[in-house]
């Protein structure tokens, strides 16, 4: 068995005892035993909680944290850098921003998939203006400040949206969808997101070995026959289609993209190739956790689990900015 | 035997002329280097050759014109070592060395015998098998631009250019690096090294190209192409010449 494998079987065993630990936290106090009666086809309220509130909000977790992690991954794949990730990129922000035009308009029902595609839209745009910005030599100043910037119209452009919101209610519902939540999400949220984050799957998983190659620079990786231009638009595309749908039936969760990539990469030898199932499976573990523990922290009302993941995220960010300070500071390593 | 033709090859960028109507030849077993002053494009003619920038004119591989060569066919055909001996991750020396296999790969085919031989002829040729396993991150300068060149040799491709592969090294592996070089020239390989110091260029190799304001103005024997009247005009630079192991090489004396 490859270490590799090792590695993937180990965290595809985490992910799968903190779906199971998801299904038991919830207000309805369920015993694990009940709940897992209730997942088992169990008749009553315990199998109706279970299967329909629960399940769809596990799987969700599972499905966007997977998505997220490995958008990071291929971000950072592609522009050779560890501190790559969507959210600093502007990419949920200009999703949002999107997506909150659809809904606080009421252009869409919030379940359709005129939100995702929205979402999706705002990702592109961003994700795609960054890397155009970025260019040949994606200079971590100009790949950032770019990020920088457009995050902030993303946020401008979210501002006007709520500003315009033809009632304060629905101002206050997008506000709050904003701050990024699993809370009472439905099979419908996930049959809206799936086919999307699947989609980004396999686009960003066919380009594992260009971010192998790429770790030579743009010059040498084109050089040994990597196209380029392909790999930047599929990347780009495959990180705005997931992030896009996941902002789209989530709201905004940033950092995980940022944290599971770092957490792993050591034990794959640095390979953005072999970092990018590992990082998956570990965003996906890091949102199932956080949204178990936004049901089990006792509070008046509960918290947003995008609100834990960018208060954990930041201070994670900027820990891996100090230890990153001398490369940051182009000095030579 | 000739394995590349490029005739009266131009390239603009950015509405500006940088490499004008130069033409090249390389044959097998030869180490050729190309000279001249900043900015008199011997980068942009190296990556246009090299098939990585979209050029005017002829370039032909072992009688094959290059837009009928497909990316990964090209990649097997030249071995390209960009300046600077980038390295972005801290991936395993001997890691970074098989990405030069990966011209030779399906995509989801695994390594063969082959591609490990290669990989291994390439670290023994460097001298970086003691450091196979150690993130190339934390190696030095030096065994950096031999790994680098590790990575290209991995291709096993009849061409290989270099663009200025001693840049940054210390004189014990400016002469290293320059001695595997014409190591794998006249192993039966063309290699077209960008080199910035003419005494080097002299020494190692068997013809030089001086390349001025885009154009070729020199290609021939090292001691003709860099004569004492040329590198005056083109580089503004007087030399003196001393005498190395029976051949005459120039030494920087004074600006002009």
């Amino acid at each position: 068995m490859s270490h590799s494998f090792r590695l993937a079987a180990a965290l595809a065993a985490i992910v799968l005892v903190l779906a199971l630990v998801s299904l038991t936290v919830g207000p309805a106090g369920l015993s694990p035993r009940t709940a897992l009666a209730g997942l088992l086809g169990g008749e009553g309220p315990a199998g109706i909680i279970v299967r329909e509130i629960r399940l769809p909000r596990t799987l969700l977790a599972i499905l966007i944290g997977a998505t997220l992690g490995l958008a990071g991954a291929a971000l950072q794949g592609l522009l050779r850098n560890p501190l790559a990730e969507p959210a600093l990129f502007g990419a949920p922000q200009a999703a949002a921003a999107a997506a909150s035009l659809v809904i606080a308009f009421r252009f869409a029902p919030a379940t359709s998939f005129a939100v995702p595609f929205a979402g999706i839209a705002g990702a592109l745009i961003s994700i795609g203006g960054l890397v155009a910005i970025a260019g040949r030599r994606a200079s971590l100043t100009v790949t950032l400040l770019a990020g920088l910037a457009l995050a902030s119209f993303a946020g401008a452009a979210t501002a006007l949206v709520l500003n315009l919101a033809p009632n304060p209610f629905i101002a206050l519902e997008v506000a709050f969808w904003l701050l990024g939540s699993l809370e009472d999400r439905s099979v419908d949220h996930l049959v809206v997101a799936a086919p999307f984050c699947v989609a980004s799957w396999v686009l960003l998983a066919s380009q594992a070995r260009a971010f192998r190659a790429l770790t030579l620079g743009e010059d040498a990786a084109a050089s040994l026959g990597v196209d380029i231009a392909r790999v930047r638009t599929l990347v780009v595309t495959g990180v705005a289609v997931g992030v896009g749908a996941a902002v789209a039936v989530a709201g905004s969760i940033g950092f995980v993209g940022l944290v599971a990539p770092h957490l792993v990469r050591r034990f794959v030898n640095a390979d953005p190739a072999r970092v990018l199932l590992p990082a998956a499976l570990t965003g996906a573990a890091l949102l199932a956790a956080a949204d178990i523990a936004v049901r089990a922290i006792p509070a008046a009302i509960e918290l947003k689990v995008g609100v834990v993941t960018a208060l954990i995220g930041v201070p994670f960010f900027l820990a891996m900015i100090f230890s990153e300070r001398r490369m940051l500071e182009g000095a030579p390593t | 035997m000739t394995l590349m033709v490029a005739e009266n090859v131009s390239v603009r960028l950015a509405q500006r002329t940088v490499v004008a109507q130069a033409s090249l030849s390389l044959d097998r077993g030869e180490l050729v280097a190309l000279v001249g002053p900043n900015g008199a494009g011997k980068t942009t003619l190296m990556r246009a050759l090299a098939g990585l920038l979209p050029a005017q004119g002829a370039i032909a591989f072992d009688g094959k014109p290059i837009d009928v060569i497909g990316p990964r066919e090209r990649a097997r055909l030249v071995a390209y070592l960009p300046q600077g001996h980038l390295f972005h991750w801290p991936m395993p020396v001997a890691s970074i060395v098989a990405l030069g296999r990966e011209p030779h790969s399906d995509p989801f085919a695994r390594r063969t015998a082959q591609d490990r031989a290669a990989v291994a002829r390439a670290l023994a040729a460097t001298g970086t098998e003691a450091f196979a396993a150690r993130p190339v991150t934390t190696l030095s300068g030096g065994e950096r631009a031999r790994v680098a060149l590790a990575r290209a040799l991995a291709t096993e491709a009849p061409l290989l250019f270099a663009d200025e592969p001693t840049a940054a090294l210390d004189p014990r592996h400016q002469l290293v690096v320059m001695g595997l070089l014409r190591e794998a020239a006249h192993g039966g390989n063309a290699v077209l090294a960008i080199l910035h110091d003419l005494t080097l260029a002299a020494r190692f190799a068997d013809r030089v190209v001086v390349m001025e304001r885009g154009r070729l103005v020199a290609d021939g024997a090292p001691d003709m192409a860099l004569a004492g009247e040329r590198v005056a005009a083109v580089f503004g630079v007087e030399i003196a010449s001393v005498e190395i192991d029976g051949a005459r090489v120039p030494l920087l004396h004074r600006p002009l």
